[in-house]
């Protein structure tokens, strides 16, 4: 890889004027799965690398009275051990759970996989359909928002995110990730679908250039009762509202029936009372 | 433009100097000369460069040299002591768990740290704290077989 400059701020104000000083030309680094990776294949070849890790007011996860915190040094292993995680959300632990492997979980931050902006971000899922909200040094951006396209967000050069905001709900649902292996493996199709009282949310992941919330298919769905008829409507309007390509993992074809599975899938277990795998 | 990093490997206080765009795993081979981790993909797949770090394993590819300062590391070669082996690489020894050895040591770095924190893991444990170690030949049946007889044997 191209050699840069290495910097380990302590303070978001010392992080902040070495961005503004860089501008685009340097990357900020949390745990490098998806940083390291992109230096050594000259994806990027960024003049300074900004080590947030050593940044005192940034935290891992924090529970509380009104929000979930996932601060910006939160790794994948602490979000899907987390107890009130676990207890809250646990379609969330699960996603983060699915994450690379167990080193890598030790590494990888969540805010990192959110940032990193790719389409098939597994905790992509679970976040938007928790109506998450990233949170930058200057302001509060809807995670639908924030990630604009592959591997695009609306972060500005001189901003860093601090962590994600999940306002307490009360929800029931699943996450699912079809890959080739169970472990290690990229999301051929991954999503989320929640019950929140008698409103749903669904979330896919890689069939769209950002993860999407299906919001015809959720109108179609809120306020009624889930019979099965009501089902199979929602799984045909899934597949017409998401967008897939074909690529090295699989054929258009095969990810609009994983959609329509999921979505089939995922609100029976919701009719019939059960949301965990 | 090199960076001072301290840090201590199996139990030892390292000072060096380092370029940023070095990994800890060249760091380890070939500043150290500690060539029992080994590079496999590169990308933090295989775990052929598993090391515990701070307790815990990761990928020695996909940390930068800088990041290294301060860290607690141990290799490999920090397992047997005194020219004994530990219980986990006799295991390994004993079921054959090896054949070119490539995969062995992160195998071994992944399952030490496995049964730091769990003594006694069901084998459904095993399968997933192995499951970022590939191995090309000698299949995992016996890799798993090994770990587990490790177990067994703890304070016992």
């Amino acid at each position: 890889m191209k050699n840069f400059l290495y910097h380990k701020p302590t303070t978001l104000s010392e992080a902040l004027s070495l961005r503004a000083r860089y501008g685009q030309s340097a990357v900020l680094l949390a745990g490098g799965s998806d940083v390291v990776i992109q230096l050594r294949e000259h994806l990027i070849a960024p003049e300074a690398v900004i080590d947030i890790k050593g940044i005192a007011e940034l935290t891992g996860v924090v529970w509380d009275e009104h929000n979930l915190w996932i601060g910006a040094k939160t790794t994948m292993r602490e979000l899907a051990e987390h107890p009130e995680v676990l207890r809250a959300y646990p379609f969330l632990a699960d996603a983060a759970s699915r994450v690379g492997s167990k080193q890598l979980r030790n590494r990888a931050t969540c805010v990192g996989n959110i940032v990193n902006a790719s389409p098939l971000c597994d905790t992509g899922t679970p976040l938007y359909a928790l109506d998450a909200v990233v949170v930058t040094n200057a302001r509060e951006i809807p995670i639908c928002e924030f990630i604009t396209f592959v591997r695009r967000t609306s972060l500005a050069a001189d901003e860093i995110v601090t962590g994600i905001r999940v306002p307490h709900q009360n929800c029931k649902g699943e996450f699912t990730k079809i890959s080739r292996r169970s472990e290690v493996d990229l999301s051929t199709v991954c999503a989320t679908v929640l019950q929140a009282g008698d409103s749903y949310r669904l979330s896919f992941g890689a069939v769209a250039p950002t993860p999407l919330r299906l919001r015809e298919t959720e109108a179609l769905l809120n306020g009624k009762p889930l019979t099965a008829a009501r089902i199979e409507q929602a799984a045909i309007s899934a597949r017409a509202e998401v967008k897939p390509i074909s690529d090295i993992r699989a054929s258009l074809e095969y990810r609009l029936d994983m959609v329509e599975l999921i979505t089939r899938r995922s609100l029976t277990n919701l009719m019939n009372g059960g949301s965990e795998a | 433009m090199k960076y001072q990093i301290r840090f201590t490997l199996n139990g030892e206080e390292q000072e060096l100097y380092v370029p940023a765009n070095y990994t800890m795993l060249r760091v380890l081979r070939d500043e150290l000369n500690f060539m029992g981790t080994k590079e496999g993909c590169g990308a933090g797949e295989c775990g052929a460069c598993t090391v515990i770090a701070d307790g815990r394993p990761v990928n020695a590819c996909i940390v930068l040299a800088p990041e290294m300062d301060g860290m607690s590391i141990e290799t490999v070669e920090g397992l047997a002591k005194d020219g004994r082996l530990t219980p986990l690489q006799e295991a390994f020894v004993s079921h054959a768990a090896l054949q070119c050895g490539f995969c062995t040591p992160g195998f071994l770095m992944s399952a030490t740290a496995l049964l730091r924190e769990n003594p006694h893991p069901a084998r459904e444990e095993i399968i997933r704290a192995i499951s970022g170690n590939l191995c090309r030949c000698t299949g995992y049946v016996r890799i798993i077989e090994a770990i587990e007889d490790a177990a067994r044997d703890n304070g016992q």
